[in-house]
């Protein structure tokens, strides 16, 4: 029997074809799960995250209902008695400072899209790759004497850390996307030049094509820091001289 | 001019086709995104993150219905509410960095490379800059760190860290080269954030040739931040109505 190429070509074809239809259906159970359709999997997801949304909502009501009672109580103290006052408001300046206070005041706000997608070349990158502008913008507001910032609504303390997680970034452990949101409390004018100056951040993030808005604010908020920062190997050092 | 029929009739149905073109665009049709495995493992990520927070707060709640059963008792006479203030007081300068803290941890020193023909020389990659140190610091507060200083200046949030010339600003004093971050946490999970493959440390010690150099120590003492600091242009949010 005479082999053309022919056959023999389509074989070697199939067999490939067999291999990466099985990795496909592999992946794709591994992901969805055995005997689901994707989309049934979607619905059942998002349902899933609404619920844990909702439970989040709930927790952060609970918790805030705790304070307010905590606060009441020692307001109520702190009327009786103007030691126990100052000391009061000597404890909210440093739980203000620990990030554990929502702060109001004038400042700016700073809103950083990502770049639109080039068309000619298909060439595409975000915030997410970018950190360290991120970082740098922070720097550059506690340079200009900020009081009190903020990332997409998550306080910025001195145990924030911002990491990448796959297509998003992590601030406080919690998820954020663009438009990256940076809000200061401070000296608006000094804040807006300090960050607007030639060559500077604002100048850097429009450099690499970032939509940068800035805008001055009266009245910004930022909310508290919602972790609870428990030492386990630091421990406090008397002072020798006072 | 005469006037075509067949132009006419293409007029009219380019008319005709504009309306139902805007009334298409104007009508509000939910955008239908596809389901693809990125999107689904994107909400399975969704949620993961979710329940670690819901666990963070778990924990905060927990730590103020303690104190809210404390002050409670107050009314008992069991507590005092002076004692009570102060020993918050005490927890909250600590945490906002205001005490003098000592642990086990790392010291991480960082040098320019001083070789002549440096990789990089011609763009100053030879140098650390402030972006370099804001990363490292990043990542020691991913690894848990509890206290942060460079060259015994503590990092707090309201600290800048900033190229100046010759030297790195921050918090106002100046610092310079060979610069030493010392950080207290668990020794190894911070010298890891350093020193592993794929981190920014690693870039910088094996494509920079930046000296790095970690060192793990049973104790570091981390100076409380020197400056005063007041609140001017914030204030806390009234709460009620």
């Amino acid at each position: 029997m005479k082999t053309s190429k022919g056959p023999f070509a389509i074989i070697i074809v199939s067999i490939l074809l067999g291999i990466i239809l099985a990795l496909q259906f592999k992946t794709v159970s591994k992901t969805v799960g055995e005997g689901i359709l994707p989309t049934q999997r979607a619905q059942q997801l998002a349902i899933e995250l609404k619920k844990v949304q909702e439970e989040r909502d709930a927790a952060l009501k609970a918790l805030n209902e705790a304070e307010n009672k905590i606060a009441q109580y020692e307001r109520g103290e702190a009327d009786n008695n103007v030691y126990v006052e100052n000391l009061y408001n000597d404890l909210e300046k440093y739980r203000a400072l620990a990030g554990y206070v929502d702060l109001q005041g004038p400042g700016v706000i700073i809103e950083i899209q990502d770049p639109p997608v080039d068309v000619q070349y298909g060439i595409e990158y975000s915030i997410v790759d970018d950190i360290d502008l991120i970082l740098q913008t922070i720097s550059v507001l506690n340079a200009a004497q900020a009081e009190a910032i903020s990332i997409n609504d998550q306080r910025y303390t001195a145990y924030t850390e911002i990491v990448r997680a796959g297509d998003h970034i992590e601030v406080n452990g919690v998820s954020i996307n663009s438009p990256i949101v940076i809000k200061a409390i401070g000296d608006p004018e000094t804040l807006e030049s300090a960050l607007s100056i030639k060559r500077g951040i604002v100048w850097t993030l429009r450099f690499y094509d970032y939509t940068v808005n800035l805008v001055k604010d009266d009245n910004i908020i930022i909310p508290k820091y919602r972790k609870l920062i428990e030492f386990v190997y630091s421990q406090p050092v008397e002072d020798q001289v006072k | 001019m005469k006037i075509n029929r067949a132009n006419l009739a293409v007029f009219s149905l380019s008319i005709i086709l504009g309306i139902i073109l805007a009334v298409q665009i104007k009508q509000k049709v939910p955008q239908m995104i596809p389901v693809t495995l990125k999107s689904i493992e994107n909400t399975k990520n969704e949620i993961n993150t979710l329940n670690k927070e819901i666990e963070e707060l778990k924990v905060m709640i927990q730590d103020k219905e303690e104190k809210i059963r404390i002050y409670e008792s107050i009314v008992d006479g069991d507590e005092n509410i002076v004692d009570l203030l102060k020993d918050e007081l005490n927890k909250n300068k600590a945490v906002a960095g205001f005490e003098t803290v000592k642990g086990p941890g790392i010291i991480v020193r960082m040098e320019d490379n001083m070789d002549e023909n440096a990789f990089g020389q011609s763009l100053d990659l030879d140098l650390i800059h402030d972006a370099d140190v804001l990363r490292i610091i990043n990542d020691l507060r991913v690894a848990g760190a509890e206290a942060i200083s460079i060259n015994e200046q503590r990092v707090l949030s309201i600290s800048e860290i900033k190229c100046g010339g010759p030297v790195i600003r921050i918090n106002g004093k100046s610092v310079g080269v060979p610069i030493y971050i010392k950080a207290i946490g668990d020794p190894q999970l911070l010298s890891a954030a350093i020193n592993a493959p794929n981190t920014y440390g690693y870039a910088l010690k094996t494509i920079d040739q930046i000296v790095i150099e970690t060192s793990v120590e049973d104790e570091i003492i981390i100076p409380a931040y020197s400056g005063m600091f007041e609140f001017k242009y914030a204030k806390p949010v009234k709460e009620g109505d």
